[in-house]
């Protein structure tokens, strides 16, 4: 189980949390023409990457308050937590640890590392 | 296999006999006693039968890793598969053996070993295809299930178990000798830290084996009390006993179980689990080895066990199974087992080792000189033979002769690996050690550290300066420990992973897994057939896949998959260890969350009426509601619906709606924000007023429904589905918070804060007159959906004039304190105009000949407010509002997409059902196109027949045609499509 570093509350154990899926997805905004494509990709399309990702927590049995996080979905830590008005950090400042070619990282992915 | 008992030993108390049943038979054991030592004690040691082919099997370790002597300990509510060589016995425990029938001498699934040859690996995926699928569910799977298997299931559920959270800076797993040098070293340092042993005595290997002489030049059992004597007596290092750390998930969070009647009879009602959560800042894995066998002809009799185990029984059970065991090894860690034997008098029938004499070590060696034991050197096993125990095995020795051997138990040990599972199960990477024949942790993923056998560390040689290293981070005392061996060598071993039978045959067997009856053969098989991958091999075998999770046998899997591959076993990887490291049970991980309290039930504050008044409750969340009222016992459920819906027709109801979600939204910008979440219009809406409103996801589809009071353009109060409540109001919060902080808005639940009360039917005017008289309710002074607050004896009240019936109605809100006396006092007044509660179904069936929807019953979040005829409901108007673009995307603006009709029966006697599918063709002839398919359905007093709510394709432009529905009995009945309304279309009642 995670701990998650809720910017308002500190650290506190995952079950305390629901994720919101990819952070910074900017909602179209309404009072303009939208086209079919641009309002299908907002309501349909996330990314999935293996490793560093922005994304989007709320402190459901705490502050009730949402927040952003950069998580590597490979290995699973929580990198950086920020409140939503604050830039979102450059992913150039943390180190991915996906190496090996199927794009494993070499520690913690609960995959050995095979000579291919 | 004759024991003897050990008398010179500090865990047994002689003196304390204990009896138990065993099969039911009565025998004695002593105070102490595991159930395998107890059993052994009586020469016991045909335990159970195997899983797959029946085969006799007995005792063959000393440990937690056991695979074979799985029992049901019936005196604690039958409890399965308990592992007889961890298991306490105490006066009176009843045990039996499991998978046998009748009894375990004679069982008759032992045919199935006669069959074998045919139950090859894949044999299920290959056989039981034909000749029609209904085969395998009526036929091939139950007689599967009583021919295989463990133990059964108990019938009742009463273990009761505690969680607690332990938060600490260390964890040391493991009190054996590394683990409490460890520990030592912390003793009165700044961190807190928790020592978790498995066992009841702390000592480890100290206590298990003649392996250490001497340490700091004293007894290890006198060093050993004082050492945990200093442990005890430190402030900041707590240690839990009977404890098995299970799991190590993510961020060092550790989930241990804590057996807390060690030895004696759980009390009913008492605590009898305890589940430790543990987060701790490092772990350390002191967690030793496990001893491996070895794979040859019949290496499943009973009498046959790890020579550890054997030196443990010596050791910590006061029992030698067996007077004079054979011993055969391929490794140095059985020496102490033979010195372990001499030093009490006894000694090994034969030494078979497969290294060459060279190999050998010097001092084991004078040792089987010095006292005549019989010394194989350059051989092996070719396999043992007996009847329902070993009676002789077959030793093919260096020269290539065969030499039959008679015996009684035979002690293996194919090498030792460090126990792995937990360290990978914290996601560390292990390497594979060619001279040790092993894989032994490398890097960790967390801050985890591993020491002594754990870590691949089968010498002693470097202890001090090992644990000094690595505990360097944590800058505390260094330990300068001297230790002496009693036999003083390197381990050492040589390749060995299986000796092929010596006469070929069929029904030759080398298991490879005991628990779940994988033989070598199968292996091979699977290879053969394309199963090279390590984790596809195991999923094929089954092999590792028991609750032992393979834990002496997976490292041999892997050898001898190498030797068939002609690869390295680094290159063949290893299959992950998965948690939990052995079986918990439900009981222990549901702790305290389990009956009332395995989910909270929510109750209304009249809930204490309803149970006085025959209410049937029906679960709506968690929430409890009253489905029916049953005004006597005869009267069934049908009646009592169609009863409560004429009366709400004909006189009046009166409905508890309290658990309607309800959310009070206030602020400068609430009318802005109304209007983003809701698809209607609020601007133009009269203070006092209130409308029916739908909330969509942006994908454009109906999410929640519900009726918005209008305060003031700052405040508003919106009511929800009383399942919907949590999520819309974390969806309004989402939105205040991600996309529209710029509004001043602010929202809250007041859903338990306010009871409703739900009061229609024509005669509801009068009795809401008599309720409450200094209301005017006339039409003009109280119009159809407007509220007014009011205070009744003191008590604030809101009535909002709506109706979820189709009469005319009105909904009370009142203070949930306040709720009950309110109600009691309507229940009178209305008595003389027929009122009479109704419940939630005739509630449904009274909102459905309204043609009122239920959100999540006639919609599936598929479905748009313009396939449900509510295009009026959306604020044309407005520039944006959740979903709102979603409205006029190519695939909601289609023609053909599902909309919400009406169905009646074209002859009305016939019956309609929900969930069936709406179809053009009277004739089912597959493949049948389907419009849609009913989503609501019941029968009508007020129509006098069947009639239904649908979601068909392209409905709405189908309505005044002719269809069918198919019935559960695949035959259909003729349907009228109609729009879907059914009572007062022109709602003439709603406003009267």
């Amino acid at each position: 189980m995670l701990i998650i570093n809720c910017p308002y509350c500190g650290p506190r154990d995952q079950s305390e949390f629901s994720n919101g899926g990819e952070a910074h997805v900017k909602r179209p905004d309404g009072s303009k023409e939208i086209g079919d494509r641009e309002w299908g990709e907002y309501v349909f399309i996330r990314a999935n990457p293996k490793g560093l990702f922005y994304e989007r927590w709320v402190h459901t049995h705490g502050c009730r308050k949402w927040f952003n996080c950069v998580r590597d979905t490979s290995t699973d830590e929580i990198l950086v937590t920020y409140k939503l008005d604050e830039k979102k950090p450059n992913l150039n400042n943390f180190k991915s640890v996906v190496k090996t070619p199927s794009g494993e990282p070499e520690v913690g992915s609960g995959n050995f590392t095979v000579e291919k | 296999m004759k024991s003897i008992n050990l008398k010179d030993n500090q865990f047994i108390q002689f003196h304390q006999k204990i009896s138990f049943k065993f099969d039911g038979v009565k025998y004695f054991g002593y105070k102490g006693d595991t159930i395998a030592s107890a059993l052994l004690r009586n020469n016991i040691n045909l335990v159970g039968r195997s899983f797959k082919y029946h085969r006799p099997r007995g005792i063959y370790t000393c440990g937690i890793e056991e695979p074979n002597a799985l029992v049901q300990i019936i005196s604690e509510y039958s409890e399965p598969n308990t592992r007889a060589t961890i298991k306490k016995i105490y006066e009176g425990i009843e045990i039996e053996s499991q998978n046998r029938w009748p009894s375990l001498e004679n069982d008759f699934g032992i045919i199935n070993n006669l069959f074998s040859p045919i139950f090859t690996a894949g044999f299920y995926y290959k056989t039981f295809m034909g000749p029609h699928k209904k085969f395998w569910k009526n036929l091939y799977e139950p007689l599967i299930r009583r021919a295989a298997g463990l133990g059964k299931p108990p019938k009742d559920f009463k273990g009761i178990s505690n969680h607690i959270h332990h938060n600490v800076d260390v964890t040391i797993i493991g009190g054996g000798l590394n683990g409490l040098l460890a520990a030592k070293s912390f003793i009165n340092s700044n961190y807190d830290v928790l020592l978790i042993d498995f066992e009841e005595q702390l000592g480890g290997i100290i206590n298990n084996s003649n392996k250490i002489s001497l340490i700091d030049n004293k007894e290890p059992k006198d060093w050993l009390k004082e050492t945990i004597q200093e442990i005890e007596e430190s402030k900041n290092v707590k240690i839990l006993k009977n404890t098995l750390v299970t799991t190590y998930n993510y961020i060092n969070h550790l989930i241990a179980i804590e057996d807390r009647f060690v030895g004696y009879k759980p009390i009913e009602g008492k605590v009898n689990s305890t589940l430790h959560k543990i987060r701790t800042g490092h772990t350390i894995l002191c967690n030793g080895h496990i001893e491996r066998f070895l794979s040859f002809q019949n290496n499943d009799l009973p009498g046959i066990m790890l020579s550890s185990s054997f030196e443990k029984y010596m050791c910590r059970y006061g029992l030698a199974p067996s007077k004079e065991p054979v011993i055969f090894s391929n490794n140095s860690n059985s020496n102490s087992l033979v010195y372990s034997l001499i030093k009490v008098g006894l000694k090994p029938k034969a030494y078979i080792d497969s290294r060459s004499g060279e190999e050998i070590e010097p001092n084991l060696f004078d040792l089987i000189r010095k006292n005549d034991v019989p010394l194989y050197t350059n051989s092996q096993i070719k396999g043992a033979f007996g009847n329902k125990k070993i009676e002789k095995i077959l030793v093919e020795d260096s020269s290539g002769a065969l030499n039959e051997i008679k015996c009684d138990c035979l002690c293996l040990s194919g090498g030792i690996n460090p126990d792995v599972h937990l360290f990978t199960q914290s996601k560390g990477l292990l390497d594979w050690d060619e001279k040790d024949l092993t894989y032994k942790p490398s890097k960790p993923f967390q801050p985890t550290i591993t020491l002594g056998s754990a870590s691949g560390q089968f010498n002693f040689d470097n202890l001090n300066s090992d644990v000094n290293e690595k505990l360097k981070t944590f800058k505390v005392k260094k330990l300068d420990v001297k230790l002496e061996l009693n036999t003083n060598t390197k381990y050492n071993i040589e390749k060995l992973w299986e000796v092929s039978p010596q006469k070929k045959s069929l029904w030759a067997k080398s298991f490879i897994d005991l628990q779940n009856d994988v033989t070598t053969k199968d292996i091979r098989q699977a290879i053969t057939e394309g199963f090279d991958r390590i984790e596809h091999l195991k999923r094929y075998t089954t092999n590792s896949m028991g609750t032992d999770q393979g834990k002496i046998s997976s490292i041999n899997a892997l050898g001898i998959v190498s030797d068939l591959l002609d690869k390295k076993v680094n290159e063949v990887g290893t299959t992950i260890y998965r948690p939990p490291y052995a079986p918990l049970s439900f009981s222990a991980i549901a702790g305290r969350n389990c009956y009332e309290f395995y989910d909270p039930e929510r109750k209304s504050p009249i809930h204490s009426w309803h149970l006085k008044n025959g209410a049937i409750f029906e679960d709506v969340g968690q929430w409890k509601r009253p489905w029916y009222f049953q005004i006597n016992k005869d009267e069934t459920m049908h009646e009592a619906v169609q009863r409560e819906s004429i009366n709400v027709r004909e006189n009046a109801g009166i409905l508890d709606g309290s658990t309607l979600g309800k959310i009070e939204i206030k602020g400068e910008d609430a009318l802005e924000f109304m209007n983003l979440i809701y698809t209607n219009s609020f601007t133009k809406m009269k203070q006092g007023s209130a409308r029916y409103a739908l909330m969509l996801g942006e994908d454009g589809m109906v999410k929640d429904d519900g009726i918005i009071c209008k305060i003031s353009d700052q405040h508003f109060i919106a009511t929800t589905t009383t399942g919907g409540a949590a999520t819309v109001l974390g969806c309004m919060e989402e939105y205040a918070q991600t996309e529209w902080p710029n509004l001043k808005v602010f929202m809250n639940s007041i859903t338990e804060q306010y009871a409703t009360f739900n009061i229609s039917g024509p005669k509801t005017r009068e009795i809401m007159k008599k309720a409450f008289p200094n209301i005017n309710f006339s039409n003009e002074e109280f119009p159809f959906m407007t509220f007014q607050f009011h205070e009744f004896n003191g008590i604030p009240i809101r009535i909002l004039r709506a109706s979820f019936t189709g009469e005319l109605g009105y909904e009370i809100y009142i203070p949930s304190n306040s709720a009950p006396k309110i109600w009691d006092n309507i229940q009178s007044v209305g008595k003389e105009f027929g009122l009479a509660s109704y419940g939630t179904e005739a509630m449904h069936l009274l909102r459905a000949e309204k043609g009122y929807i239920i959100v999540g019953q006639d919609t599936d979040g598929s479905i748009t407010p313009i396939d449900l005829g509510l295009s009026w409901m959306i604020g044309k108007s407005k520039k944006d509002f959740l979903g709102k673009r979603s409205l006029t995307r190519s695939d909601t603006i289609r023609e053909d997409r599902k909309q919400l009709v009406g169905i009646i029966p074209s002859n009305k006697a016939d019956k309609l059902e929900e969930g069936q599918h709406i179809i053009l063709d009277k004739e089912i002839k597959s493949p049948v196109p389907m419009l849609g398919h009913i989503t609501s359905c019941y029968y009508s007093s007020t129509l006098g027949h069947d009639f239904a709510l649908a979601v068909i394709k392209n409905g709405h432009s189908m309505i005044g045609t002719k269809a069918y529905a198919s019935t559960s009995s695949m035959s259909t009945t003729g349907v009228d499509i109609v729009k879907p309304v059914f009572y007062d279309e022109d709602n003439k009642r709603l406003v009267s």
